[in-house]
C-alpha cells in the first residue's frame, strides 16, 4: 500500500512543479530559476524509484515512468534547447553605445541620441513574446 | 514581454517618469501599443522589424524564435544621463529575464 502513496506522492510533486512553474512566471525567483522544476522532477523520480522498490504495481511503474520522462526533458529543455549563445555584444559597461533610430508605436522616429544630457535610459531589447 | 510587465511595477511613477524606458523589438509596432496601454507603461516601443540594430549592437539570436526565425537575445541595459551604460544584463537562457529589482537598484544608483 505504501508504494501507492509514494506514487501519487511522485506524481503530485512533478504536477506541483508544473503548476508552480507556469503560474508563477511573473514572480522574478521562479522564472529566474528553471533550475527547479527539473530538481523537483528528479525529486518525483527519486520518489517514485522507492515507490517501485517498495512494490512492484503498475501505478508505481507508470509514476517512474511518468516522473523520468519529465525529467529528461525538463533538463533538455532548459539545459540544452533554452540556451542562447553568449553575444559579442557591442554594449559595454562605461562606454556609450552607437546611437539608432527607430519608429515608434506610432511611427515618430526616436533616436537614443535624444535622451543624451536629458535623462537615463533602460533599454532592454526583448522578443515579443514572453 | 514578462521583463516589461516587472520593471512597470517595479519602478514608482515618478521613477518612470524620470526615466526613459525604450523597448526595442522586431515586433509590429500596433500589437507592442496595445499592450503597452492594456499594462499601463509609458514605454517607448521601437520596432526593429529587419533587426537591424538589434545586428549592429551584436545581439541577434539566430534562428532562436519560436518559428525558427531571428531573435533578439534578451538584454537590459541601464544608461545614465551622458548615455554610457552603467548596468548590463544579457539573458543566456531564453526562460531567464533580469530581475525588475535589480534594474531598480542601477536605476537608483546612478547619480
Amino acid at each position: 500500500m505504501r508504494s501507492g502513496w509514494l506514487a501519487a506522492l511522485s506524481v503530485l510533486v512533478c504536477a506541483a512543479a508544473i503548476v508552480v512553474y507556469t503560474q508563477g512566471l511573473r514572480v522574478a525567483s521562479i522564472r529566474n530559476n528553471p533550475e527547479g522544476y527539473v530538481a523537483a522532477f528528479a525529486i518525483g523520480a527519486t520518489i517514485a524509484g522507492l515507490a517501485v522498490a517498495l512494490g512492484r504495481r503498475w501505478y508505481a511503474w507508470a509514476a517512474l515512468g511518468l516522473s523520468v520522462l519529465l525529467l529528461l526533458g525538463g533538463a533538455a529543455f532548459n539545459f540544452v534547447l533554452a540556451r542562447i549563445p553568449t553575444p559579442h555584444t557591442t554594449l559595454r559597461v562605461g562606454e556609450r553605445p552607437p546611437d539608432f533610430t527607430l519608429p515608434d508605436a506610432a511611427g515618430t522616429p526616436v533616436s537614443l541620441a535624444d535622451y543624451r544630457g536629458k535623462k537615463p535610459v533602460i533599454l532592454v531589447f526583448y522578443r515579443g513574446y514572453w | 514581454m514578462a521583463e516589461l510587465q516587472g520593471l512597470g511595477a517595479a519602478l514608482s511613477e515618478a521613477e518612470q517618469a524620470g526615466v526613459a524606458i525604450i523597448a526595442v523589438s522586431p515586433d509590429p509596432n500596433q500589437q507592442s501599443h496595445d499592450m503597452a496601454e492594456r499594462l499601463h507603461l509609458g514605454f517607448r516601443f521601437l520596432a526593429d522589424r529587419d533587426l537591424a540594430v538589434t545586428r549592429r549592437y551584436w545581439l541577434l539570436h539566430a534562428h532562436g524564435g519560436e518559428h525558427g526565425e531571428d531573435v533578439p537575445t534578451p538584454t537590459t541595459a541601464v544608461l545614465d544621463r551622458s548615455g554610457a551604460v552603467r548596468w548590463l544584463w544579457v539573458s543566456d537562457n531564453f526562460q531567464v529575464r533580469p530581475d525588475a529589482a535589480e534594474v531598480r537598484r542601477a536605476v537608483r544608483g546612478l547619480e
